[in-house]
């Protein structure tokens, strides 16, 4: 990974500072929701025990009664007109109440307005029967006809049926069961409507005609010879009791509830009993976009959908904290809408008399202020946040960069000398004061004792051969002027082999020398034009003479190979190569010598049978005073390929040694004449 | 009457050898280590020839500034170089300030006492009135063997000892390849390949500054050099 990557991932904890925020927020949010919530419910306790006075009005609850069993009245705000049809009703569908029928659902809907109470049932049946004239009360014997009972009683005395059939489609009359029978009741108003796929009922009933506990049964025949498959709204033999809105207990509610709550009262099944206040709705709507919205949907506590906060429409209260509450434990949570930007706040207390249940006080309050001020400083916080981290985040990549390139550049630089083996001007932030910069000043004092070391080595052959040149020549002089004095035979034998160890030291001097002459020379040397090929001709010849127990094979399909250069210097290479190759091989091998063109000039190898080089020494052989030998020539200084690598990058070339079969060949790249 | 050579070397043990070589060939010898006491002398006295080093003690140059001066004082003093240094450089400069020849102290003082006696003759003959009988005549050039002198279309060319010899050697049998051993062994000197290339170098350079056109010299590559005679 590299620096800059990694300054960018740094940069990335800059998104901490949001977070950071963000938990502060939703700190700041908790703590006065809960703190409105505290509040909330102290106003809740309060209530549900003003409430127990009123413990008369709340409706009786045996215990054994199932919900499921009771009908809720709904109050009406507006008269419907009797037509078979809903949607003049002021409730919505969902306040329908659903009960399994035989061919499909049926929906059944209470209200009361007033003296009346409202009926609508809408029933699917495939095939609608219609009653005869004579069976409209009488479900017996090929009389069937598809029907809606209204149950209805006050115990302990008995149901009380009304019944309603059709001849045809349209107003009907609609029957009530008397001590005597069925009779039509005029006072009850009531029409059916076909529908496609089934019928819709609507009947206007005067309250004075019902009783407390209300129930409806539908009746579904296919033929008039068949009885009807009934369902009813509820599962014992008498239905329950009707829960409905009491004006007592909505008049007590209107009188405690404070502005910008919602009081709802249930009954100890949860049925609404009474409302009174609406949340404030008036929203202040927080600023920002839907994306900062979305950021913050993930950033703060989720509640509820506000939606649920509403009062059932169905009538009974189902929420969880409506049931806790009704299970004795109060209650509180909250709600929210991501359309309005609306919170609510809700607590749920039981009310209690002598450890029975009566219902419960459902407290709802709007929390808009919080909810708008944490989500505009939300907003706001995310916004300059995510400014900071961009700037932040592009401040470092380009500081990143600029480093990287600092560094990049050093390398580079200190690559570049390292190859010359030379120091040729300052490294890149030679004079930076930061730590690049003493990075590169490092750099440069180690490439620097490189070049010095590499310098001295060079020069170390040379110095020495100078050094050591008037020693020697004390030694021979003085050991000529000792053959001019009268010595014994072995006095003689001595001085010979004095001489003799003298004269091979003045020949490994002057191969000591050869180095820094060919330099010299190579400074001097004036470049002349020539055929390589019959240098090389005529040089082979001279090494069959030279060496006679080598053979010497020259393998070139140049007609001519027009060189500029020195051609004694190059020749002096190949004698250190010829030299090199006859050394290590043994009598009667051949020594091949090629060249040829290449792309970039000329390649002249020299190939020897013999031992491999060690794979170590490939790069180091042609440094100065390396060799490779091994005892069997003792005038080796390692001078030799030093010389010919000398040569050849003097001439723009380069040298190379590779091992081959059994052999060793050593190439040497001259550049091609136009570039030398 | 014997002929007086002055030494100027700083290294005593050198110097010492050398004065009793000298003094056995018979020559009279004057041993100075450094160059003021040697121009101090010369200055009631000219020898007959100077061997000078380069390098004395702490003077780097002094050898080369001893000649000048002695040139100054005299157009054809033998003055003969002997010294470790063997860069190329040294060599021509030596050379160029006037000294006739140029020697390492690799020489052997047998080759050494060769030279001096070949200078001596060589200032012997300048004295002697011409004789044909020493002349070698190939083409245009022709040598004086006793003189030591070699001239080009009849123009003297200015050689040292070392290149009159190597011209020498190789114009005595024009078309005959000379190899570098057998040069070496001609100029009566130990020298390095590359010394003989820059000395037939130098040659050829001053060939050519009297003859643009000359090319009697042939390198054969590999062998050795031959003199090309029309």
């Amino acid at each position: 990974m590299n620096l800059k990557r990694q300054l960018l991932l740094v940069s990335l904890l800059t998104l901490m500072l949001p977070w950071a925020g963000c938990e502060f927020i939703r700190e700041t949010e908790s703590a006065l929701r809960s703190g409105q919530q505290q509040m909330l419910a102290g106003t809740a306790r309060a209530l549900a025990s003003s409430m127990t006075q009123y413990q008369e009005e709340f409706p009786a609850s045996d215990g054994t009664l199932e919900a499921g069993d009771q009908l809720y009245i709904h109050p009406l705000a507006s008269r419907p007109s009797i037509d078979g049809y809903f949607d003049d009703w002021p409730l919505e569908r969902e306040s329908l109440r659903a009960m399994r029928g035989a061919d499909g659902p049926v929906h059944v809907a209470l209200g009361a307005l007033g003296p009346a109470v409202y009926l609508y049932v809408e029933v699917v049946d495939r095939d609608v029967v219609y009653a005869q004239s004579q069976s409209i009360v009488l479900d017996k014997g090929s009389q069937h006809a598809d029907r809606v009972n209204l149950i209805n009683s006050s115990p302990p005395y008995l149901d009380e049926v009304i019944a309603f059939a059709a001849e045809a489609p349209g107003r009907i009359l609609s029957y009530k069961q008397t001590a005597y029978g069925f009779a039509p009741e005029p006072t009850i108003t009531a029409y059916w409507q076909d529908v496609p796929g089934g019928y819709q009922l609507e009947a206007r009933i005067p309250s004075a005609l019902l009783g407390t506990h209300l129930g409806v049964v539908v009746s579904n025949t296919d033929d008039a010879a068949t009885p009807g498959t009934r369902s009813s709204s509820f599962e014992g033999r008498s239905p329950g009791p009707a829960a409905r809105r009491l004006p007592e207990l909505d008049a007590v509610a209107t009188s405690l509830v404070q502005p910008g709550m919602r009081l709802l009262l249930t009954d100890a099944a949860g049925w609404r009993v009474a409302v009174a206040g609406e949340i404030d709705s008036e929203s202040m709507r927080a600023s920002g976009s839907g994306f900062v919205r979305r950021i913050y949907d993930l950033l703060v506590e989720p509640g509820k959908e506000a939606a649920f906060a509403e009062p059932d429409p169905q009538g009974r209260e189902q929420q969880t904290y409506v049931s806790s509450a009704l299970s004795g434990r109060e209650t509180a949570t909250w709600f929210r809408s991501d359309e309005s930007g609306k919170a609510v706040v809700a607590v749920a207390a039981p009310v209690q008399t002598d450890g029975a249940t009566l219902g419960a006080v459902v407290l709802q309050q709007g929390t808009d202020a919080i909810l708008s001020l944490t989500n505009e400083g939300l907003a706001r916080l995310i916004n300059l946040t995510l400014i900071t981290t961009i700037v932040v985040a592009a401040v470092l990549l380009g500081y990143a960069t600029w480093l990287s390139r600092r560094i990049r550049r050093l390398s580079i630089a200190a690559e570049a000398a390292l190859e010359n083996e030379s120091l040729q001007s300052a490294l890149p932030s030679a004079l930076a004061e930061d730590e690049i910069g003493d990075l590169s000043r490092s750099f440069s004092s180690v490439l620097k004792q490189l070049g010095d070391y590499n310098d001295y080595l060079r020069s170390l052959a040379s110095k020495l051969s100078h050094e050591l040149r008037t020693p020697l020549a004390i030694v021979t002089s003085s050991l000529e002027n000792l053959e001019h004095e009268p010595l014994n035979e072995a006095g003689v034998g001595y001085t010979n082999r004095a001489r003799e160890g003298a004269d091979r030291l003045r020949r490994i001097l002057a191969a000591m020398s050869e180095a820094s002459r060919v330099e010299e020379l190579m400074a001097n040397v004036e470049p002349e034009g020539f055929d390589l090929k019959a240098v090389l001709d005529s040089t082979i010849t001279a090494y069959r003479d030279v060496y006679k127990d080598r053979s010497f094979s020259f393998d070139c399909r140049l007609d001519k190979a027009a060189t500029l250069g020195s051609p004694e210097l190059l020749i002096q290479m190949l004698d250190k190569l010829v030299d090199n190759a006859v050394d290590f091989s043994d009598d009667g091998d051949t020594i091949r010598l090629g060249l040829t063109a290449t792309d970039d000039g000329y390649a002249l190898t020299v190939e020897n049978p013999g031992p491999p080089l060690p794979e170590k020494m490939r790069t180091q052989m042609f440094d100065s005073m390396v060799s490779m030998r091994s005892g069997k020539n003792t005038q080796h200084l390692g001078l030799g390929l030093y010389v010919a690598r000398l040569i050849a990058s003097g001439h723009g070339g380069s040298i190379e040694a590779h091992n081959t079969d059994g052999g060793v060949v050593f190439e040497v790249t001259l550049p091609p004449t136009e570039t030398v | 009457m014997a002929k007086r050579i002055a030494i100027v070397e700083d290294e005593a043990a050198i110097r010492d050898n050398y004065t009793a070589a000298f003094r056995r060939e018979g020559y009279v010898v004057d041993a100075f280590e450094a160059r003021a006491p040697a121009l101090d002398a010369f200055e009631s006295r000219l020898p007959d020839l100077v061997v000078i080093d380069i390098n004395l003690k702490d003077d780097v140059e002094g050898g080369f500034e001893l000649c000048r001066e002695l040139r100054a004082r005299s157009a054809d003093l033998p003055i003969i170089f002997l010294t470790a240094r063997d860069s190329e450089f040294d060599a021509v400069s030596g050379l160029r300030l006037g000294a006739d020849d140029y020697l390492t102290k690799d020489i052997s003082l047998p080759h050494l006492m060769a030279r001096i006696a070949a200078l001596f003759r060589r200032l012997d003959a300048m004295q002697k009135p011409h004789g044909n009988e020493s002349r070698i005549t190939r083409g245009d050039l022709v040598i004086d063997t006793e003189r030591m002198t070699i001239h080009w279309r009849d123009i003297a060319v200015g050689l040292t000892l070392t290149e009159f010899w190597l011209v020498h050697a190789m114009a005595r049998y024009p078309g005959h390849v000379k190899n570098r051993q057998q040069l070496m062994d001609a100029a009566q000197a130990v020298l390095d390949d590359n010394t003989i290339t820059s000395h037939i170098k130098r040659i050829r350079r001053k060939f050519l500054a009297i003859d643009a056109d000359f090319d009697a010299i042939e390198t054969v590559y590999g062998m050795g050099y031959r003199w090309l005679s029309d």
